[in-house]
């Protein structure tokens, strides 16, 4: 009996992780100076998202996005280079203009932890995925 | 003593299956490897990054020429991840299968001037995508850094078969190239 207790709650216990989709203000778009350029990272929850927060890098400039979560980094414009690494590391090269760019963080599996994914976005779909996933993190 | 068994199958299986090194597929399409060559004249950037051109171009440059290029590069991304949901069950995920792949396609185009006069006008596009698995998998910076020598190369290739028909053109105003520079 009290093994199939402890099964239980060993499987309820991720059920109640997986639940944890960060809280925040909905989508507003950040403003930032003419010359600089705006990155949003964006992670859209799904049901038993990872709930890694690796710390990524734009720039200068770090955040930890949770799942349903996002972060406007405002970058001079130029060549920035954004970062996050779990198991393995994704890196990815804008050539930054003054004006937005959205970027979707995500999760693959991994050996051990789950592999991150910085993927370049089109802003048509982008602007409809993180009005809708994403809010801002305090 | 049967369930013994079978668990030293399935750990034998696994350690198998691990033996196997992750495989990565990629597609990068055949670009004849060439040395490039400046242009027969110097030019002046007037729209690209001075960093990120094509190398014949990148040793024509000059400050102060009347010969102008315009370079510009834009990026696709195309990815295919598997659905985490489908991969999780499939046991070739563990073995090294693939699951997904990083897929970005590069146009380019270069326009060369001579004031109000078109000496040259070349586009090219590029494909690159690798796979990435369990084990390992390329980073985006790579894949983009790839397709962009890619299609740099394409560019270095159509100049240099274009070579003595632009030194004609630039010799057209009957001055020599060299006199281009201002």
């Amino acid at each position: 009996m009290k093994r199939w207790l402890a099964a239980i709650l060993l499987g309820a216990a991720p059920m109640l992780a997986v639940g944890c989709a960060v809280q925040g203000r909905p989508f507003e778009p950040a403003y930032s100076l003419p010359d600089n350029a705006v990155i949003y990272v964006y992670r859209p929850y799904h049901f038993g998202s990872s709930l890694l927060r690796p710390p990524v890098t734009c720039g200068a400039e770090t955040a930890e996005i949770g799942p349903g979560g996002y972060h406007a980094f405002v970058v001079p414009a130029g060549q920035v280079i954004c970062r996050v690494e779990v198991e393995t590391a994704d890196e990815l090269e804008i050539h930054a203009q003054p004006r937005a760019y959205y970027v979707k963080e995500e999760f693959g599996w991994g050996v051990l932890r789950g592999h991150p994914h910085l993927n370049p976005m089109d802003a048509d779909m982008a602007q409809t995925e993180i009005q809708q996933c994403c809010v801002r993190e305090p | 003593m049967r369930c013994t068994f079978a668990l030293l199958a399935i750990l034998a299986a696994a350690v198998s299956a691990l033996g196997c090194s992750a495989r990565q597929v990629s597609f990068v399409p055949p670009v004849q490897e060439v040395s490039a060559q400046p242009l027969p004249f110097k030019g002046r950037l007037v729209d690209g990054d001075p960093g990120e051109l094509p190398a014949a171009v990148a040793m024509s440059l000059s400050d102060n020429s009347r010969v102008t290029f315009s370079y510009r590069e834009e990026l696709t991304h195309d990815e295919r991840h598997v659905p985490l949901i489908v991969s999780a069950f499939n046991p070739a995920t563990y073995a090294g299968s693939p699951l997904g792949d990083f897929g970005v396609t590069a146009f380019a185009s270069l326009s060369i001037f001579d004031g109000d006069a078109v000496l040259g006008h070349y586009t090219a596009e590029a494909q690159v995508s690798k796979s990435y698995s369990i084990y390992s998998e390329p980073t985006h910076r790579e894949v983009d850094r790839a397709v962009r020598a890619e299609v740099r190369a394409k560019i270095d290739q159509q100049l240099r078969a274009d070579r003595d028909r632009l030194a004609r053109a630039a010799d057209a105003p009957a001055k020599p190239a060299a006199d281009l520079t201002q």
